[in-house]
């Protein structure tokens, strides 16, 4: 089983590249165009539905900086698809260069159980948990704005600061009363 | 933007999105600046260095328990922000002391732009002396406030005091007074009582008499005016 693993090739020189994972392509493509608009830094972006990724195109693929798992909290399938897709990653990706992305977290038909268990695999992982809104345009531009300083840490561009120290600080907690009861 | 590879058997697509008019690296016609060099060293020795990391990370290892290794993991966290503040600190104190030679390295040599560096030098000690000067007089007027805040307070205290002597005086004054007071009060109804009765008892006497003896009262003035007085008082019981 191949692992995709953070340093086995080169990084580019002034570039940045992230993989988004997600089940249903819905979000990433409109989230890749709000990507590439960065102009300081060259960003790649790349799609996935899940993993394992092809082997075909295992030469032509960048050294990949951030992994980026777009989970829809309407649909269990979302959920569960990110996580198989997680042994497919090496550990090393874990110390700050995945990034969990939710999106329809304000949605009446999710159950309460979806989001805490999403909160519950994001701070086992110490990985950070950022909520999207994508169907507006602003929505998309603060995902990508917020997603960007992310990548900018994972890919070396901020000085001082490794992703393994940022993940530190943006990761995800559990509030203390996540086994109680909800409100409704 | 290119359309995403699709996989011949349908499965997972990894597809690529980049801009068209993106600067394409050493190929392309974009120079790239002595910054955007310095920026593209930083970012190398920022990924040396985590590799390196990676690298050394496998060296000491030692088992612990989870807990453990999240307390350890706390603390190290913690001397880590420890010590990049002092550096923080130490960069920044630096940098002052680098900004302060280098200002006197031009004042010294007396061209126009260190006379105008002289200039705002001491537009800037006035100015100093003059926010001295104010938080001078800041701290008078602050005393003063205080100082009138405390006698206000203590106005109001003593006011309290003076109403609560008030209300307990008041209070206690009626009881012993009222007592005395109802007591003669008392005594005074009894002996108005007693007179009372006594005097109708005499009056109803008095009556009797003149009744009985027919005295004719009518014409002796002395006589008439004490049987009037007999009128007023209702034959009691």
């Amino acid at each position: 089983m191949s692992r995709l693993n953070p340093f086995a090739k080169l990084p580019g020189l002034n570039t940045a590249s992230v993989l988004l994972v997600e089940s249903e392509e819905h979000f990433q493509q409109s989230l890749a165009e709000a990507l590439v608009e960065e102009t300081s830094v060259t960003v790649n972006v790349r799609l996935a539905k899940s993993f394992p990724l092809p082997i075909e195109n295992d030469e032509s693929r960048p050294r990949i900086d951030l992994v980026v798992f777009i989970i829809n909290l309407t649909s269990e399938l979302s959920f569960q698809s990110a996580e198989a897709s997680l042994k497919y990653l090496e550990p090393g990706y874990f110390l700050g260069k995945v990034c969990f992305m939710v999106t329809n977290a304000r949605s009446s038909s999710v159950p309460a159980e979806r989001l805490d268990a999403v909160r519950r695999l994001a701070a086992s992982l110490h990985c950070p948990l950022l909520f999207a809104e994508e169907q507006t345009p602003e929505g998309v531009t603060n995902a990508a704005e917020r997603l960007l300083t992310i990548l900018k840490a994972a890919a070396g561009f901020v000085p001082f600061t490794t992703p393994l120290y940022l993940s530190n600080l943006t990761r995800c907690t559990l509030p203390p009363d996540i086994d109680q009861p909800s409100f409704d | 933007v290119e359309p995403p590879d699709m996989d011949s058997s349908g499965e997972d697509i990894n597809g690529m999105v980049e801009k068209d008019d993106a600067p394409k690296g050493p190929s392309g016609q974009k120079e790239t600046s002595t910054a955007d060099m310095l920026r593209i060293k930083q970012q190398m020795s920022n990924q040396c260095f985590e590799m390196e990391v990676y690298l050394n990370a496998g060296k000491n290892r030692r088992s612990c328990s989870t807990s453990e290794a999240e307390r350890d993991y706390s603390d190290h966290i913690s001397e880590l922000e420890r010590v990049k503040t002092l550096q923080f600190n130490q960069t920044l104190a630096l940098h002052r002391m680098q900004m302060w030679h280098a200002m006197g390295e031009k004042i010294k040599t007396n061209d126009p732009e260190a006379d105008a560096l002289k200039v705002v030098n001491q537009r800037c000690m006035a100015l100093c002396c003059r926010i001295k000067q104010i938080q001078q007089e800041t701290r008078l007027l602050q005393d003063e406030i205080t100082e009138l805040q405390k006698k206000r307070l203590e106005m109001k205290r003593l006011t309290h005091e003076k109403m609560k002597e008030m209300e307990d005086l008041m209070s206690r004054k009626e009881h012993p007074d009222t007592e005395k007071y109802k007591a003669a009060l008392e005594k005074g109804q009894t002996n108005l009582e007693k007179y009372k009765k006594m005097s109708i008892m005499a009056q109803n006497v008095l009556r009797g008499l003149l009744l009985a003896c027919k005295i004719n009262w009518l014409d002796d003035p002395k006589l008439r005016d004490v049987a009037m007085t007999l009128e007023e008082f209702p034959i009691t019981d």
